[in-house]
């Protein structure tokens, strides 16, 4: 990393979009970061350059997600203009523009699965996720680490990579059984090809800066060391701060520097963070600094007092324990052989059961991972979802990796095919991301569309 | 009839108007007494005309802003509160700075309070030295004035003959840092610009002339003159906004034009946008540091038509520097201006001399002096339009903050090119063809600024913030906070309160703007939602009086 260039910044309140006017995910949500950030004249530093957001192309979005029906019907401008943001800032650092960057945008993104059938955790769209397919296309970059600081468990971006052995995801979160969306166990460590390369931290109640900073030290460097990624992305949450409404953690601002210091991502992405007058305002300016390389010691949060956080008792031995346990089953990555109970022919099969919070939605899923030995294989989601007392129609979802051997294209494509004549789905799907090529098939309307990278 | 005077570094230029006709011009050579230069110019354009029948008389300067640059100026120093946030190390880079403890949040609650023992040592120390101009800037000041109030207040007692400036009024934009800087020079220059005004207040008595008077800002407005005194920095960087309107009154009234003012040294260029001179998305920038100061967008280009021009590594330079004029002109060395006479684009000097400097700079390059003066030509044009180019990409990539901003930019492209300044005659057609679109050399060009000041109309803004939370409203430019009683204070109510007051300080003013042309430019309301219930409102609003100008010179082209 070249010290003397500059980090990139976009700043999208989005200060004219809400979900609902009085959702946590509302207009004013930024408006305190806003003037916090100018009013210290962060935009005016010279290690710092503002970028003003581009929208993101529908294939981009196609690239990565099944939107069901289709892009344009799970997605405003404003998901457009969050997710461009990652994108621009990407292809900023790609380039050598920039050193790092810092997309503080709304609305968030990493509750958002592959199939996106509406808003989940304030989600629609996997801001992150679709700029990894985008740098993986565009450049060909081939191993991307993602770590997720926020306090929700980043369930949609373990989705979408789950299976993917050149992503590694990390995640700490507080503990599932007390708080949204209620996955995240150590147990969860991605798909039979992906051993390991999804790692999931659930930590009590209570966990403090020095905590994190353990976790960071003693776990999640190491790991990224062994991993040797192209590019990593913090999915920047700011829900651990000790004063958010929603987590029950206890980081401080300077403590979210340390932790972005220590990381050093080349780009980090605003995901969600609900404590917008008390934390807000100092957490985005204490994370702009650590990326530019500036002291943030003089960034505190009005009325903090070192001695308020208390240490949780037992806490320091629970991570050492949690951090002893991911690490055994980091060393066994390759070395680990899939639950055979799950497998049948050519095909890994999971069932989920995905429920969309904010719209109230209930999809069921059959994923299967075509077992290759010359690729990582595709995968064929089938998905129906309930919606009220309504169906939101039948979906098969083909996904081709980026890695897929001839083979194996060959095949999704005939499946693709073939099922256009299965009378039991409503839309067909099929993403090749070899050739970065997506094509959608409605069984009601005969229409087909399609679209390239 | 309507009288522009702009005061330059070199030279000081006067027009006469009257009903869109230019009656009278005159160019005259600025020297340090400035009652003679004035009167000198006055009296040249007004000459025997019936001196009241002049209804305005409008004065743009970059003499301040010189004074600056060249630091003739009395010691200043700042009082500053910053609180937590950016490092205080932050502030070295401002020698004349002092910290002192204290916070106001962005909401305007005290975070941190005042320890007056510890502003008592600094003033100490100020004295000390000798400074007599203090400044006081606190972080989040235009939220709440309390602590730069008692600052001052302390300031008065202890050494009530003090010159001593507030930040919140001088800057109530978010940006402490400019704030800091903006304020300082207001601190710096107040002294000097009073007696520039009082230059001005001689001149005209001494001629009898009672016509109303104004000073051009930067932004393109004016000030009434015995209003300007109370932020002079708004004053002191108008020489560029003058050409630019100048411009605008020279060409249609839906022309996106490029302003391209040649000098000596360097280029200005200026947009103007579907008519509209663009304003800067940043303030004034001075001696490297940006202020709250709203200004036109002008960029400076180190090229002019005296620049030095040589040869180096086979490669023809262009060095932001003068030597004298250009060589056809009886200078020194080959210029910009040689090559434009060499080629017969210009009138102007000594054509064998201008032939004679472009073989002395293409010698070792075995080319002829046409193709020598070729090259140069190309290179300043291509310089020139590409920051041009930079300046339209620039607008277009100004960030924004919603989402129908992001989608409502759209782009323009030059209709014109409009060539100020005395260089500007042989390369606007140049560029203009660069940039694909047509080439004017208006008709009274060379006083362009100091129509555009004449035509200048006074401009006023007012800033309103208002928190139903905390039950308050503040104007910034009266500074005082206001408690909201009303249960049901809106946005009608706010923006009444607002336009009220710029209605009353433009009666301050001398102006009587009609209600209904008030223009607001900024309209921020956000519900305050605590748990799942709105528990106030936040309005920012800025309204303003029109802008734009008094009239069109006909027949510019
Ligand atoms: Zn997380
Ligand atoms: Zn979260
Ligand atoms: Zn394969």
């Amino acid at each position: 990393m070249d010290r003397s260039k500059k980090t990139g910044l976009i700043f999208f309140p989005a200060f004219d979009w809400a979900i609902t006017p009085t959702h946590p995910e509302r207009e004013e949500r930024l408006l305190y970061t806003r003037d916090q950030i100018f009013e210290e004249g962060i935009m005016d530093l010279p290690q710092i350059r503002e970028y003003k957001p581009s929208l993101a192309g529908i294939h981009d979005i196609a690239r990565l997600h099944f939107c069901v029906p289709t892009v344009e019907k799970q997605t405003t401008e404003a998901h457009l203009i969050a997710a461009g943001a990652a994108i621009l800032l990407s292809d900023k650092i790609i380039n050598g523009e920039i050193k790092n960057g810092f997309a503080l945008v709304r609305p968030p993104g990493h509750h958002a699965m592959r199939v996106v059938r509406g808003n989940r955790g304030f989600c629609n769209i996997n801001n992150e996720a679709v700029m990894v397919d985008h740098l993986r296309s565009r450049y060909g970059l081939k191993r991307i680490a993602i770590v997720d600081t926020d306090v929700h468990h980043g369930d949609g971006t373990q989705d979408v990579f789950w299976h993917d052995p050149d992503v590694l995801f990390i995640s700490f979160h507080q503990d599932g059984r007390t708080i949204f969306p209620g996955t995240g166990y150590t147990y969860e460590l991605g798909g039979p090809r992906a051993y390991a390369r999804t790692i999931n931290i659930p930590l009590q109640p209570g966990a403090a800066d020095q905590d994190f900073l353990y976790l960071m030290d003693h776990l999640i460097l190491p790991i990224i060391k062994d991993f040797k990624p192209d590019f990593i992305v913090n999915s920047a949450g700011q829900d651990n701060h000790y004063t958010d409404p929603l987590g029950s953690m206890q980081i401080t601002a300077r403590g979210y520097a340390q932790l972005t210091e220590k990381l050093r991502p080349d780009l980090a992405v605003l995901e969600g963070g609900y404590a917008i007058e008390t934390a807000l305002p100092y957490v985005n300016m204490a994370i702009i600094l650590a990326l530019a390389g500036l002291d943030y010691s003089s960034v505190e949060e009005p009325g903090y007092r070192p001695g308020d956080i208390k240490a949780v008792p037992g806490m320091a031995g629970e991570i050492e324990r949690l951090v002893d346990e991911l690490l055994q089953r980091w060393e066994m990555r390759d070395r680990v052989s899939p639950d055979t109970s799950k497998i049948s022919g050519h095909y890994y099969t999971r069932n989920k059961r995905i429920f969309y919070d904010t719209d109230h939605i209930d999809e069921r899923q059959t994923e299967k991972l075509r077992l290759c030995n010359n690729c990582p294989g595709y995968l064929v989601i089938d998905s129906d979802a309930k919606h009220g007392y309504g169906r939101s129609g039948r979906a098969l979802c083909i996904s081709v990796p980026h890695e897929a051997c001839s083979k194996c294209r060959a095949e999704a494509a005939e499946l693709y095919g073939d099922s256009k004549k299965d009378l039991g789905y409503d839309y067909i799907y099929l993403q090749d991301k070899h050739d970065d090529v997506f094509y959608s098939y409605n069984m009601g309307s005969h229409h087909e569309w399609h679209s390239e990278g | 009839m309507f009288v522009g005077i702009d005061v330059g570094g070199t030279y000081t230029d006067a027009v006469l108007l009257e009903n869109g006709r230019v009656l009278a011009t005159a160019k005259v050579p600025t020297e340090v007494n400035l009652i003679n230069v004035l009167t000198k110019a006055l009296d040249t354009i007004v000459k025997d005309e019936n001196k009241d029948r002049i209804k305005r008389i409008v004065f743009s300067t970059t003499i301040i802003t010189n004074l600056i640059a060249e630091r003739r100026y009395e010691d200043v120093d700042v009082l500053i509160i910053p609180g937590p946030g950016l490092s205080h190390g932050f502030y070295k880079t401002m020698p004349y700075a002092h910290i002192v403890s204290g916070a106001i949040d962005y909401r305007g609650r005290e975070v941190i309070p005042l320890k007056e023992q510890e502003i008592e040592t600094v003033l100490q120390e100020i004295a000390r030295r000798g400074t007599n101009k203090v400044g006081v800037v606190g972080k989040f000041s235009p939220r709440n004035t309390i602590h730069e109030k008692k600052v001052s207040e302390i300031v008065k007692n202890k050494y009530p003959q003090w010159q001593i400036e507030l930040g919140a009024k001088i800057g109530s934009q978010l940006n402490f840092p400019r704030r800091i800087v903006t304020t300082y020079l207001t601190c710096a220059t107040r002294e000097p610009y009073q007696s520039f005004i009082e230059s001005i207040r001689q001149t005209l008595d001494s001629r009898e002339i009672h016509a109303e008077i104004f000073i051009l800002k930067a932004d393109g407005g004016t000030t009434p003159l015995q209003r300007s005194g109370e932020f002079p920095v708004e004053t002191i960087f108008s020489g560029p906004a003058a050409s630019t309107l100048g411009v605008q009154a020279l060409i249609g009234p839906d022309e996106t034009a490029v302003v391209v003012d040649i000098g000596g040294t360097t280029t200005d260029l200026a947009l103007i946008l579907s008519g509209q001179p663009l304003l800067s998305s940043k303030g004034a920038r001075v001696m490297g540091q940006l202020t709250q100061v709203r200004t036109l967008a002008v960029k400076s280009v180190a090229i002019g038509g005296d620049s030095v021009l040589d040869l180096r590594e086979r490669e023809i330079n262009i060095h932001n520097q003068r030597k004298g004029p250009a060589y056809c002109l009886e200078g020194p060395v080959p210029t910009p201006t040689d090559a434009l006479r060499a080629l017969g684009l210009i009138e102007l000097g000594d054509k064998k001399k201008a032939i004679k400097a472009m073989e002395l700079l293409g010698r070792d390059l075995n080319i002829t002096a046409e193709q020598t003066a070729e090259q140069v030509i190309n290179k300043v044009v291509d310089s020139i339009t590409g920051e041009i180019k930079k300046m339209f990409l620039e607008w277009e990539q100004e960030p924004a903050y919603r989402v129908w901003e992001i989608l409502h930019r759209h782009t323009l492209k030059p209709t014109m090119v409009a060539g100020v300044g005395g260089g500007a005659a042989g390369f606007s057609p140049l560029i203009a063809k660069n940039l694909g679109c047509r080439s004017a050399m208006l008709h009274h060009a060379s006083v362009a600024n100091a129509i555009g000041a004449a035509l200048a109309k006074p401009t006023l803004q007012v800033n309103l913030r208002a928190d139903t939370e905390q039950g308050y409203y503040i104007i910034q430019e009266e500074g005082h906070q206001e408690k909201i009683s009303d249960r049901k204070f809106n946005e009608k109510r706010a923006l009444e309160l607002a336009k009220n007051s710029l209605l009353k300080r433009a009666l301050q003013y001398g102006l009587k703007p009609a209600a209904e042309e008030i223009e607001i430019i900024n309209r921020e309301v956000f519900n305050m939602v605590r748990g799942w219930d709105t528990t106030g409102r936040l309005y920012d609003i800025t309204v303003q009086t029109p802008r734009g100008i008094s009239a069109r010179v006909g027949a510019g082209e």
